[in-house]
């Protein structure tokens, strides 16, 4: 009976484990097209194994590690302290990081916008809400249009915690779900301004970011992203719950070896080697 | 003077039956109207006179514009909304207590315990109104009845790395891991005998400071407090307690010290305006990610002095020297097995062994969780508890279900 018992307990615990299955990627909207495209190239190489790649949120994918249902938590913002001890309480882990690119964490003005740079301190005024008129930091007299991230983006929390340091945005701004929607909007408002992250900067402007009035304006490149002389650049993350093995392992491997870095290159992200 | 009255009436109640056959008849001639533009645009395609004008680009801008404002005003709503956050869950537990007896005449809390019950039926609502303010409130909706578990505001500053934060209101007293740590996570059906007779209901009244430093390395949570717990809403004695934890986190290993500093007024047989005893707890918290995939462990030891019971004989009623521990082992397997041993002991008296009323309790235990989806899971548990010299018929069984949303 004991053995009975022994058995079946080993069946229901074992069989699921060793079921092939696909290695789940969840998280960042800033990501997802990224991860999408690594996916891609590595189950090309890979025939065997299967990579699904879902956006929600870098929030999403974290809580989503958390409680087992993703295998990997992609995040544009690093993992908080209060979300390592709900891995450690839930998982007995304190979970693994990889840093699979750099972002230049971009701020979009409209082509017909006459205004080019702005400074830190100036982003902190616009986003909340001390500055409501471009004039006020040397462009036309015409309302600012605020447009940002909902607030379970990664992009929204770094702006938030490096731009704002800490304080709230303004009510003034509008929600919106995604970068690709940041940046339409502001392509199609000559008095909108939007950040995200370079990859989907298409059809609008980059506005020069200084660090203070003082300092030369940087957007974000290679080069200025990688010296640290753009201000606002962060890393793109996956975090795993357990030590990669298997499909897991291989795919962040790959990721993060030469192939990998030249797709996140491609989709315009910067390699972390 | 009626005559005017009836042929007004008749005039309110005609008159619109009238202009409604109007309306009925209209849509007939529309269509009829319809039906002979077709005929004649069948008849000249090159002639479009009978077509419908295309919008005027004011127009569009017109519809544009008020289509913004509908959406404007939804996403107002909605961001407020937003700011409100629904949380809970519930359990459902079927218990079978060796302790359970069929009787009618005893106390219900001696009688039969093997039943089904609704254990916890909570649901958090969280207004998060600025990153630096936020209200919480949280019922318990059991079948015992409905009461008040959290309920407090929270002011965090937004000046410093610390994000030092005020909580005032009802809340968990700062004391220790047990008491922090959410009973839908908890991996036993219920906290230890120590907490459950040291902090009855884990919560109190008070205002309490709190923050994290260090780069999340170090924490604290010191506060003043009534001292009564939540069973009770009036505190007798003037005199607040003191409540504090001073916690670190190094990677796998977290850990704390904890401070109970208050008194409490008893009443006293022979003195019922009461005396005040002093109440103190000291306690050493430790938990442990090891090495081994899925393994952690936690422990906590913690000593003390505890007010008599009330309507103890004034002579001789002393506050007692109180001591307890416990130790976790979790083993997770996967993503949805987890097997735990708890091992647990309260003396409600140290210094004293005489008598069965000072005897230490040991509790073994253990425990399977079966993780069904990201929302739910099926515990099931069983305790053994045995007094310092001997083992009554006190075994738990529990089998619960919790859903969290």
């Amino acid at each position: 009976m004991k053995r009975l018992f022994a058995i079946a307990l080993t069946t229901v615990i074992a069989v699921p484990a060793m079921a092939a299955k696909a290695v789940t990627v969840k998280g960042s909207d800033t990501m997802v097209i990224m991860n999408a495209r690594l996916a891609e190239g590595f189950m090309s190489k890979n025939p065997g194994a299967t990579i699904q790649v879902t956006g929600g949120g870098s929030g999403v994918g974290i809580a989503a590690l958390i409680n087992g249902t993703t295998d990997i938590a992609a995040s544009s913002r690093p993992i908080r302290a209060s979300e390592v001890d709900k891995l450690k309480q839930r998982f007995a882990t304190t979970g693994f990081t990889f840093a699979i690119a750099r972002d230049g964490l971009s701020v979009y003005l409209n082509e017909r916008n006459p205004v080019r740079e702005l400074t830190m301190q100036q982003l902190f005024d616009i986003y909340t809400g001390k500055f409501t008129n471009w004039k006020q930091v040397g462009g036309n007299d015409a309302t600012i249009i605020l447009y940002s991230r909902e607030n379970s983006s990664g992009t929204y929390i770094y702006f938030r915690d490096n731009v704002l340091r800490g304080k709230d945005f303004s009510p003034r701004a509008q929600t919106l779900q995604g970068t690709a929607a940041v940046v339409n909007a502001v392509a199609n408002d000559p008095n909108g301004i939007g950040y995200g992250g370079a990859a989907y900067a298409k059809g609008i402007r980059f506005a020069g970011v200084k660090k203070d009035e003082k300092s030369p304006a940087y957007t974000p490149s290679l080069e200025t992203v990688r010296s640290g002389q753009y201000p606002i650049s962060r890393y793109l993350y996956l975090y795993s719950r357990t030590r990669p093995s298997g499909h897991m392992k291989k795919f962040i491997d790959w990721s993060l070896g030469p192939e990998g870095q030249q797709i996140v290159t491609k989709v315009g992200y910067f390699p972390v080697k | 003077m009626k005559l005017k009255f009836v042929c007004l009436m008749a005039l309110l109640v005609c008159v619109p039956i009238g202009a409604q056959e109007q309306q009925t008849q209209e849509p007939a001639k529309i269509a009829k109207a319809d039906i002979d533009a077709a005929a004649v645009a069948a008849a000249d395609a090159a002639d479009d006179q009978e077509q419908p004008a295309e919008p005027t680009p004011e127009e569009l801008a017109g519809k544009i514009e008020s289509l913004t404002e509908a959406f404007t005003e939804a996403r107002n709503v909605l961001d407020a909304l937003s700011r409100l956050r629904v949380t809970g869950y519930i359990q459902a537990q079927f218990v079978r207590d060796e302790r359970s007896v069929n009787e009618t005449t005893s106390n219900t809390a001696t009688r039969n315990l093997d039943q089904f019950s609704i254990r916890r039926g909570r649901v958090k609502f969280t207004y998060t109104a600025a990153p630096t303010a936020r209200f919480v409130i949280q019922p318990d909706i059991t079948t015992s009845g409905v009461v008040l578990k959290d309920g407090y505001v929270e002011l965090t500053e937004p000046w410093t790395t610390w994000r030092n934060t005020m909580t005032v209101g009802q809340m968990n007293w700062p004391f220790g891991f047990e008491i922090m740590y959410s009973s839908s996570s908890r991996e036993m059906p219920e906290r230890t005998l120590m907490y459950r007779t040291l902090f009855p209901g884990e919560r109190d009244r008070g205002a309490m400071l709190s923050g994290v430093g260090f780069g999340d390395h170090l924490n604290y949570r010191i506060g003043f407090y009534n001292g009564t717990g939540t069973s009770q809403s009036f505190d007798f004695n003037k005199r607040k307690d003191l409540v504090g934890r001073f916690g670190g986190s190094w990677g796998p290993l977290d850990g704390g010290v904890s401070i109970y500093r208050g008194a409490e007024l008893v009443s006293l047989t022979g003195q019922v305006s009461g005396r005040e005893f002093v109440k103190r707890r000291e306690g050493i918290d430790v938990q442990w990610v090891t090495p081994v995939p899925g393994l952690g462990l936690r422990g906590e030891y913690l000593r003390g002095k505890q007010p008599p019971a009330p309507g103890a004989p004034v002579a001789t009623a002393a506050a007692t020297d109180v001591e307890g521990w416990y130790f976790y082992v979790i083993q997770n397997l996967g993503t949805r097995h987890q097997f735990v041993v708890r091992v647990d002991q309260y003396d409600p008296n140290s210094d004293a062994a005489s008598n069965a009323a000072s005897w230490y309790t040991r509790t073994t235990g253990g425990s399977y969780i079966f993780h069904w989806d990201a929302n739910s899971k099926v515990m099931i548990a069983y305790e053994q508890p045995k007094r310092q010299q001997q083992d009554p018929d006190d075994n738990v069984w529990t089998v619960r279900y919790q859903y969290v949303f």
